[in-house]
């Protein structure tokens, strides 16, 4: 009975605060977003995962690859867990069990409206003459989250208008809104901190080091992640509207790994590239070089073929029958050697395998490209030929073995080959070009005029990466797709339409009407080489026919300008006509 | 079709004409056009005639065919304005007004009254063009080429008016989505009236010359009569529908604008024939006048467009001079105003009938997809009906009445 008078011992201790609640899903959290529920992996951002139910949260200075600042106030909504009701940034915060996340209250639309009124105070009235306009997200923001006039009834804050940060970036002071994405990049991804903030408040800038250039090898990319006008490109700055261009996804030709980009172009001009984000690859950034290497595919390019050293520019049909003759008399004298550049994607190196193996008996060939250059842990591979792997691999599939080019050289000399099929005059020593001025024959597959190309007996013009639908394969082994930005300009043609007009004229059934149908044909060859790569991969998404609209930097989703793709087979004059934008 | 449209047909096994001298006769086909003085437009008919009497007719259209609804898919919200012009452009501020209702109704925005005002009165000074030319044109062809004259002195005077006004003649582009884009000239009420007046005094004496002028009532009345059930059941809407004793006005059915605010009438004929739409058109004429002068009264002070930067441009000092008007400026130049995705139709009283816009946007700066109900297009697709029996002289006429407008009919 005493005991039955005794109060439970569990009496005694006070009362727990309630735990967490359990997790409906264990092992993730679930939120509700603006009435959805999400459910996502702990420590998620509020911000990552509203986007996860096309709730669109704005802001400046986050970055899912950086570290976060929290600096721009552009993202704070309401959560339940919030302290005394604050508003917090959804970047910073992670979601937790059942909180509720509001985005869409007067609330948080009034400090949305209040940050940009702060941001607009000082930005200068630059957008008719600013680089950054039609991909700036200040002219966004303002569209859906202000929308009020200005209020200022003062002279803005002045500060340094151009000042030059490094050789590939100015910056605008006036046009930063201190987001810090530059500074975070260049500490934490290109690990080069070049960049820093100095002095406070107003006065406020991003600056570098003194005496201390931003010349970081990725210092391009402070442009792209900049989310105003602030940090222009020197090689970009005034030379093109946005809004006016197209972009196809394309693949940096610089080195070996295979950036995937956006090849910006318009008519038949390409203007830039802009990194495209592949999370294997090169997840979102690219090197200055490769930023650069894209004047390669307007400057000097051979659009006319030739036939005779020093000879006059004529069509590609008659030079096209010159350079077939050679190569069938040189083939059966047994004195022709062939010429592989790693430039040229897997489709040309397949049907130039083909010809070579089938067409004109050879059973080697000589390896060209570019000589290898710099190398660092991040992206940059030594090896600035896009395409070994590929080169390699459709080598491997018809049977010929890969000599070095110095091999080439020797033979020239030696007058053991005396005549020379190059796809591509990409050449490692750029003093051995003086050796193909001894062949006797040299038919030649250029891009670019120079040495090489001025060597050859036969020129005949070739269409780079921009100008056709291909594959690299980079160092990883990985096949990358890249889709063609204009028609090929001039009378120039893709290297394998070119091995497939010389093996027509050699007499061998080459039909192909474009890459696609050449690359059905051939990979079977590669047996397997490529894993699970789809030549059809590269996911198109048209919203009117013939055209590809793509999200990222163009205005409004849609190809600027509007421009739809010129059908192969019309003549040169229409095509281009047809291609022009105004 | 209704008995009495056959009823309409040429009398066929008719007792023989003791009188009649047995001429034989072939079946004789004619193309009148495409590039011919009498037809309004460039437009082609392949008549087949039994002697004088029309026994079947095509018309072939297609000349002014310009992908006006594609073209619209490759241009900005605002500047579609431009292209509608050139549907019926005896009367664009109507194609406008159309226009920017229907993209209005998308965007679920309501406009100032002013700008409601300007746009009815600019709409119907545009109806008394389009309906002066149909009168003046009906009179020469039937021989009364003063009727030109007087007409054309009119509208050339209502011309000068909306010049003042909008810029441009013809081509108007006046309406812009949340408004109009100019206001009234300083003293522009004071001379539209005095147009009124001189207009009216026009509108009297073709009245006199030719409404009881015999030869005109002999080439009108009874020719290519459409039955009110025939009418309705051929699509007709506007002044034809009610030429043919149908009191349907969408500015009476649907009110837009102000149209419930003033007062005026609906005409309506008996007999849908020549003589008909053409009266019907020229009490229109006064109609409109009463309603432009309701309107004038009635004109409030105001603004003449929203003030909301997602839809109107922003004023340009501030343009010029902050960087939220030069953003906002920017955006509507470069990408166009963002009408919400979804679809609506949208209808208005043309000069012709019942001008509709079906709209459909994804939420962008272009309209997604755009179509046209063309108010002339069941008239000029049941012409081959009506001019069968009629003689070939009563084909132009009648070509004129059910005023066909290629460019709206063939977009």
């Amino acid at each position: 009975m005493a005991d039955e008078t005794k109060p439970p011992a569990t009496a005694a201790v006070p009362p727990k605060p309630p735990g967490p609640p359990p997790p409906r899903n264990p092992g993730m959290v679930t939120c509700t977003v603006d009435g959805r529920e999400v459910v996502v992996k702990p420590g998620t951002s509020v911000i990552e995962a509203a986007k996860h139910v096309g709730v669109e949260i704005p802001y400046y200075c986050y970055h899912k690859r950086l570290s976060i600042a929290a600096s721009c106030r552009m993202c704070l909504v309401e959560m339940s867990n919030a302290p005394g009701g604050k508003l917090m940034p959804a970047c910073q915060m992670p979601v937790a069990e059942g909180v509720t996340v509001k985005t869409d209250t007067p609330r948080v639309r009034d400090q949305q409206r209040a940050t940009l009124e702060f941001l607009l105070l000082n930005h200068p009235v630059d957008c008719p003459i600013c680089d950054q306009a039609g991909e700036c997200k200040l002219q966004d923001y303002y569209m859906k989250f202000d929308r009020a006039p200005s209020r200022l009834d003062m002279d803005k804050n002045e500060k340094g208008k151009r000042v030059g940060l490094g050789p590939l970036v100015v910056l605008d002071q006036e046009r930063c809104i201190l987001c810090t994405r530059c500074v975070r990049f260049m500490r934490e991804v290109a690990k080069a901190p070049q960049l820093g903030v100095a002095l406070r408040g107003t006065r406020s800038v991003i600056t570098t080091f003194p005496g201390q250039p931003l010349d970081s090898p990725y210092s391009g990319n402070v442009v792209d992640i900049c989310p105003v006008g602030a940090l222009t490109s020197t090689d970009f700055r005034f030379r093109g509207r946005v809004w006016f261009m197209s972009s196809a996804r394309s693949v940096c030709a610089g080195c070996a790994r295979g950036c995937n980009t956006f090849l910006d172009y318009l008519s038949e001009t390409t203007y830039r590239y802009r990194p495209r984000e592949n999370e294997a690859v090169n997840q979102e950034w690219m090197c200055d070089d490769g930023r650069i290497s894209y004047k390669a595919l307007n400057q000097e390019r051979v659009i006319r073929a030739r036939v005779g050293r020093g000879g006059a520019l004529g069509p590609r049909a008659a030079a096209a029958e010159e350079a077939a003759r050679v190569l069938r008399e040189r083939a059966e004298a047994r004195t022709l050697a062939a010429l592989f550049s790693p430039l040229a994607s897997l489709e040309d190196v397949l049907a130039a395998a083909r010809l070579a193996s089938e067409g004109l008996g050879l059973g080697e060939v000589y390896l060209g490209g570019r000589r290898d250059g710099w190398q660092d842990d991040f992206l940059k591979k030594a090896d600035e030929n896009p395409n070994r792997r590929g080169l390699e691999l459709a080598a491997r599939a018809f049977g010929l073995r890969i000599r070095p080019f110095a091999d080439l050289v020797r033979d020239i000399e030696s007058g053991a080959v005396k005549a020379v099929w190059a796809v591509g005059a990409e050449i490692p020593d750029p003093h051995a070009a003086a050796a193909f001025g001894k062949l006797e024959a040299f038919v030649c597959q250029a891009y670019n005029d120079g040495p090489v190309a001025k060597a050859a007996t036969v020129l005949l013009p070739a269409s780079p990466h921009a100008e056709m639908d291909g594959t690299f394969v980079n160092f990883q082994g990985r096949a990358q797709r890249f889709e063609l930005a204009y028609w090929p300009r001039g009378d120039s043609r893709p290297h394998w339409a070119l091995a497939a007009e010389l093996g027509r004229l050699l007499g061998l059934p080459f039909r192909w009407q474009d890459a696609r149908e050449l690359f059905a044909e051939l990979s079977p060859r590669l047996e397997g080489a490529l894993g699970d790569f789809q030549w059809d991969s590269l996911p198109s998404v048209p919203r009117r026919k013939g055209l590809l609209p793509i999200a990222a930097g163009t205005v409004d989703g849609r190809l600027p300008g509007y421009r739809e793709r010129v059908p192969f087979d019309v003549g040169e004059d229409a095509a281009r006509a047809l291609s022009r934008t105004s | 079709m209704s008995t009495e449209n056959k009823a309409m047909a040429p009398p066929a096994a008719a007792a023989p004409d003791p009188l009649e001298a047995p001429f034989p006769s072939r079946r004789m086909m004619i193309n009148l056009g495409p590039s011919h003085p009498a037809m309004h437009g460039t437009v082609r008919s392949v008549v087949e005639l039994d002697g004088e009497t029309i026994t079947d007719l095509k018309l072939d259209i297609g000349f002014l065919h310009r992908g006006f609804e594609k073209s619209c898919e490759q241009v900005t919200w605002t500047q579609v304005f431009p292209y509608t012009d050139r549907l019926n452009y005896v009367s664009s501020v109507m194609n406008n007004v159309g226009f920017a209702l229907a993209v209005e109704k998308l965007c679920k925005i309501d406009i100032p009254d002013r700008a409601k005002y300007l746009r009815t009165i600019t709409s119907e000074l545009h109806r008394m063009c389009d309906h002066l030319t149909l009168v003046g044109a009906l009179g020469l062809e039937l021989g009364a080429m003063t009727v030109l004259i007087y007409a054309m002195e009119a509208r050339d005077f209502l011309w000068d008016r909306l010049t003042e006004i909008c810029g441009a003649r013809l081509t108007s582009n006046y309406v812009r989505v949340g408004g109009v884009s100019r206001d009234a000239p300083e003293g522009w009420q004071d001379k539209v009236l005095a147009t009124l007046d001189r207009a009216a005094e026009l509108r009297g004496e073709i009245d006199k010359l030719i409404t009881r002028n015999r030869i005109f009532l002999d080439r009108t009345r009874g020719v290519a009569a459409v039955p009110r059930a025939d009418a309705v059941d051929l699509g007709f809407t506007g002044p034809c529908l009610r030429a043919s004793g149908e009191p349907y006005d969408v500015r009476k059915a649907a009110p837009y604008l102000v149209y419930d605010r003033v007062e005026f009438d609906i005409p309506v004929g008996a007999n849908g024939d020549n003589f008909d739409r053409y009266a019907v058109r020229m009490e229109e004429l006064a109609q409109s006048d009463r309603i432009v002068r309701q309107c004038f009264e009635q004109l409030p002070p105001g603004d003449i467009a929203i003030d909301d930067v997602r839809y109107v441009l922003p004023p340009k000092p501030e343009v010029y001079g902050t960087i939220e008007g030069v953003m906002a400026h920017f955006k509507i130049i470069m990408e166009g105003i963002k009408v919400p995705a979804g679809e609506a139709y949208s209808y208005t009283e043309a000069a012709n009938g019942e001008l509709g816009f079906y709209l459909v946007s994804d939420g962008g700066g272009r309209p997604y997809k755009i179509g046209v109900r063309a108010p002339g297009w069941p008239m000029t697709a049941a012409l081959g009906h009506m001019v069968k029996g009629a003689l070939l002289a009563d084909l132009v006429p009648t070509f004129d009445t059910i005023n066909m407008i290629g460019g709206e009919v063939e977009q």
